[in-house]
């Protein structure tokens, strides 16, 4: 690590600190869950932008909130191809008339999120837009069909329907997440009769949950575990780089340093293994290990999910982890260019003031000159 | 694309005072100016009438006959004339009784003829070779901006068509508008060639 | 895995449009402009006139602060938040006259252009960039340094503006046949080019620019409602935006401009039209009459001189001196293909204009030299096109689009492995793809 010096440690410090705050955001907030879920993903986007302004993904698609935003105000025909983080591609058109936006969406980990309820998920959020498997575009495997001539009277009802379409990856993402947080309270319900908190520390096996996988990316994964106290989210995440890898190896250990600090204790416990993956996944078969995998761990205690509202925060912020590393690392790279770029410069500048003198010849008062000999 | 040029450049029949055109013009004016055979075609003040908005935008032209000298010299002394009818602080614009009368007045006012010290295209203008010369090209040249004001006059102080009840123009005329039109006062600012009659 | 969407970006001067291979439009449409924050380190040195390139935001503080040091780099802005932001930050423009002058900021406009607006990892994806006609080789090297080291991009094609205007020429219906030679004429808000392209290939040596643009028609309308007192109506503040809006809405070019004022002496009730506007702050309601700049505003690419003191070549004319300054066999295939690129070429009857204009002087030439060879000789005539576009405003993009979405873009496009091979200078050859042959 000589070769970034201390100050960079000290950037990477801060990028994590930033991550980790965002979750620590989340805590103070003990909001009822009256509104639907939509004000409560503006509500927490709102105070992101406040607290940490680009650092931080957003979690909504722009070009559907823009496209949407447009098309409401007037309908024209749309054909558009868009794509998300983790191989999500969207597709947005208008099939048949001007006013019948169909919003699809493919996502590689769909039959994963199948499995974890997604679909009752996404009917549940898009009740009247969501179209059934039947009619989903080919190649997809979410459609929502919006029928501008039927929308939401008040503008603030539209905003909020453009703004949870405008989620949809992140809510089609959420379900395993859900599903855990569920299976947690229902564990930790039943937890308290047989025994006390000694024993579960002796036989922690039988309180667990499903471990739920999330193949997200082509090797990578998340896996979800709910147990009686808490809820563990381990991402497995590749470097195909050698100096992403480093970056990466530095960022993950800083993140885990950055949790120490007083004012981030309300954060979720983050633990980092390199090469290693950890117990809890470590039987699972194809892991792999070696230079490159790096696993980050979260555990998530029953308060980052006490309501929908930080549920649905906890789940935005840690679904966009993987994206939020990599964007910094190289935002990191970029930072360590222009580091570079400036330094080049100042000895260019040295070197265009290291001219050969010319030798003039120099004359006293009289107009002799000096020899040397 | 360059300005506008006179099609009487090509007339060879026209008499000529200096290197400047006499051409003829239909007027009721009187003076020396040969009359034109034809007065349904467009004479050369009809044809300076025309050019003057287009040719206005441009700072360079290319003299090709005496026709086009005689045209500037109209072009030009359009732009002094909706210098006069412009509105000066306290004094708002005339209406057109009022501007025929002071666009008659500057019409037949003194003015600088080629090869005066006044003239400001002196370098393009061959002077009258005599003196009779002179005093013929002053009394055309009088003769053609009385007609040109009169004729300018009726232009920028359009009559308004006369609107239907649905708010479409209905063909007849109404009365004549009350200032001169903006459509051609938004010009007087403009110098054709960069250059005024200013000398009046 | 299905292959991912490539990225498109064309950032010009003014604009940056982004968006994914195989749309017809980009997605996102904003300045070129970055916003970065001006902490107390004024003192940094910013102008640094000898490099043309500003220090990194926090390099002016001791570098014993370092471990103070927050994280300044992230806190900026690109785009129309940028330009929201300008009161407490400060703007840079990364392109200056089609080229990147300052990387740092290029690096982190990308930067955010790729994370937060086109939401793609851009290691998943190829990118299609694009560059000015004789972009020195560096800055393509620099280019390719960034993309793949600081964003690990998959593979990399880095296009001739000029050349991708020319593929997007081939939707009209009035092509029909593929080809890469032509004359672009590339007009945007800053700068009008006329470029030559043979074969995919630009001819450097021709090319022309035109310092009339979008801005000037923008001004020219500005200065014709000043001249008609029209101005007292608009608040001050409004004043260009309402010039813009004319310009975009109402302005055509004309065959004629005398018979164009004769049309409206004789109809004006067809031809002058009322602007409505509303003041930006108080919400206040005027209206303006909208006459002669209609067709007066384009007007200026015709006649340069009715707008601008020192310069007067018209565009046909300067269209007509590139192609005959361009390699003789290649004339008759730059003629037949005049195509139009960029927002400034979008007036009405823009192209049958240019048509019939370079037409005329071709015609003209043609008619010369026929009758000093004593009429022995007589031409067959050449033929002039304008091909004028549905995609014309983003042509450039949408070309790119359209290139980056065919199978063959994969291999004419350098890739990750060749980068590691060969280093930065991989980008210095260049192969043309496209062309039917």
């Amino acid at each position: 690590m000589r070769l970034f010096g201390q100050r960079f440690r000290r950037e990477l410090a801060i990028f994590g600190m930033s991550l980790i705050r965002s979750f620590a955001l989340i805590q103070p907030s003990g909001r009822a869950a009256k509104s639907p879920s939509t004000r409560l993903i503006q509500a927490s986007d709102k105070r992101e932008e406040k607290g940490s302004k680009m650092i931080l993904l957003e979690s909504h698609s722009v070009i559907i909130n823009d496209v949407l935003t447009d098309r409401f105000e007037k309908p024209s025909r749309a054909d558009i191809q868009f794509v998300d983080y983790d191989n999500v591609r969207f597709h947005l058109s208008t099939p048949s008339s001007k006013t019948q936006l169909l919003l699809s969406m493919s996502i590689q980990c769909w039959p994963d999120l199948v499995k974890y309820g997604a679909r009752d998920h996404l009917q549940h959020e898009y009740a009247g837009y969501l179209l059934d498997e039947a009619n989903t575009e080919p190649e997809y495997n979410v459609s929502l069909l919006i029928d501008l001539d039927k929308l939401p009277e008040s503008p603030e009802a539209k905003l909020d329907l453009i703004s949870s379409l405008a989620h949809l990856k992140s809510t089609a993402m959420s379900s395993p997440f859900i599903s855990a947080f569920n299976e947690q309270s229902s564990l930790q319900a039943s937890y308290k009769e047989p025994a006390g908190a000694q024993l579960a520390d002796q036989a922690p096996a039988e309180a667990k949950g499903d471990l739920k996988i999330v193949k997200y990316r082509e090797e990578e994964a998340i896996y979800i575990q709910a147990s009686h106290d808490r809820v563990t989210v381990i991402f497995s995440t590749v470097f195909k780089e050698e100096t992403d890898r480093v970056y990466g190896r530095v960022f993950l250990q800083e993140f885990v340093d950055a949790r120490r600090l007083q004012s981030l204790q309300n954060a979720p416990q983050v633990r980092y293994s390199n090469r290693e993956p950890p117990l809890e996944i470590r039987h699972l078969p194809g892991l792999k290990n070696g230079e490159d995998w790096g696993y980050v761990t979260f555990v998530l205690s029953p308060r980052h999910f006490a309501n929908p509202a930080q549920a649905l925060a906890t789940i935005n912020r840690i679904q966009l982890f993987r994206d939020y590393l990599h964007y910094h690392i190289k935002c990191s790279k970029a930072y360590m260019h222009s580091r570079m770029r400036y330094r080049v410069a100042e000895f260019l500048k040295v070197l265009n003031r290291a001219k050969p003198e010319v030798a003039s010849e120099k004359k006293t008062a009289s107009g002799r000159t000096f020899r040397t000999r | 694309m360059p300005a506008y040029h006179s099609v009487f450049n090509d007339d060879t029949s026209a008499r000529q005072v200096g290197n400047t055109a006499i051409l003829p013009i239909s007027t009721k004016i009187r003076g020396p100016a040969p009359i034109a055979a034809d007065p349904s075609q467009p004479d050369i003040i009809e044809e300076s009438l025309d050019l003057f908005r287009a040719n206005c935008l441009f700072r360079n032209f290319e003299i090709k006959g005496p026709a086009d000298r005689l045209m500037i010299y109209l072009i030009l002394f359009i732009s002094e004339c909706l210098t006069k009818l412009a509105p000066t602080p306290g004094k708002p614009s005339p209406s057109y009784q009022e501007a025929t009368k002071v666009l008659q007045t500057l019409a037949v006012d003194h003015f600088a003829l080629p090869g005066d010290a006044g003239f400001p295209l002196n370098s393009l203008y061959h002077a009258p070779a005599s003196r009779v010369d002179a005093d013929h090209l002053r009394s055309y040249l009088t003769q053609t901006r009385t007609e040109l004001a009169l004729r300018l006059c009726d232009r920028i102080y359009p009559q308004e068509q006369v609107l239907g009840t649905d708010g479409q123009p209905t063909g007849q005329l109404g009365p004549r508008a009350s200032k001169p039109s903006k459509w051609w006062m938004s010009f007087q600012k403009r110098r054709f060639m960069g250059r005024s009659l200013g000398s009046a | 895995m299905s292959r991912q969407a490539p990225l498109v970006i064309d950032n010009g001067t003014g604009y940056t449009k982004m968006g994914f291979a195989g749309n017809s439009e980009p997605s996102f449409v904003f300045p070129t402009v970055i916003a970065t924050h001006q902490s107390n380190s004024a003192g940094s040195s910013n102008s640094a006139p000898t490099t043309g390139r500003a220090p990194p935001p926090i390099a002016g503080k001791p570098s014993h602060l370092a471990s103070k040091r927050g994280i300044e780099d992230l806190d900026f802005f690109i785009g129309d938040e940028a330009v929201a932001n300008s009161k407490t930050y400060s703007l840079h423009y990364p392109i200056r006259h089609g080229q990147i002058e300052n990387w740092d900021h290029m690096e982190r406009f990308w930067e955010q252009s790729i994370f937060k607006y086109l939401r793609a990892e851009p290691e998943d994806h190829y990118v299609l960039l694009t560059e000015p006609p004789l972009n020195p080789p560096e800055n393509r090297e620099n280019t390719a340094e960034i993309m793949f080291e600081s964003f690990n991009v998959q593979g990399l094609y880095i296009a001739v503006q000029a050349v991708l205007a020319l593929a997007a020429s081939w939707t009209s219906s009035k092509v029909n046949e593929r080809t890469l030679t032509g004359v672009v004429i590339d007009s945007g808000d800053g700068v009008t080019h006329t470029i030559p392209v043979a074969e995919g290939y630009v001819i450097g040596s021709s090319i022309k620019h035109i310092p009339i643009a979008g801005r000037d028609i923008t001004y020219f309308v500005q200065q014709l409602l000043r001249d008609r007192g029209e101005s007292q109506q608009i608040p001050p503040e409004d004043q260009l935006r309402v010039a813009e809006k004319i310009k975009e809405d109402y302005t055509y070019v004309c065959q004629d401009i005398v018979k164009e004022f004769k049309k409206y002496d004789a109809d004006p009730y067809k031809y002058f039209a009322r602007f409505s506007g509303e003041h930006s702050v108080t919400g206040r309601k005027y209206d303006l009459d909208v006459g002669y700049e209609r067709f007066l505003a384009p007007e200026i690419f015709f006649n340069p001189e009715i707008y601008s003191s020192d310069f007067l070549t018209p565009l046909p004319e300067v269209v007509d001196t590139v192609i005959q300054t361009s390699p003789i066999d290649v004339r008759r295939g730059l003629y037949k293909n005049i195509v139009l690129s960029g927002g400034s070429t979008m007036f009405k009857d823009f192209g049958k204009r240019l048509q019939r204009d370079v037409k005329a002087i071709v015609d003209g030439r043609i008619a010369g030299s026929e009758t000093r060879s004593g009429s022995h000789i007589k031409s067959t005539g050449v033929e002039v096109n304008v091909i004028s576009h549905k995609r014309q405003r983003y042509a450039v993009w949408y070309g790119g689009s359209l290139m980056a979405s065919t199978p063959e873009f994969f291999n004419v496009s350098h890739s990750r492995e060749n980068y590691q091979e060969y280093g930065p200078s991989l980008v210095r050859r260049f192969s043309v793809f496209g062309s039917a042959s």
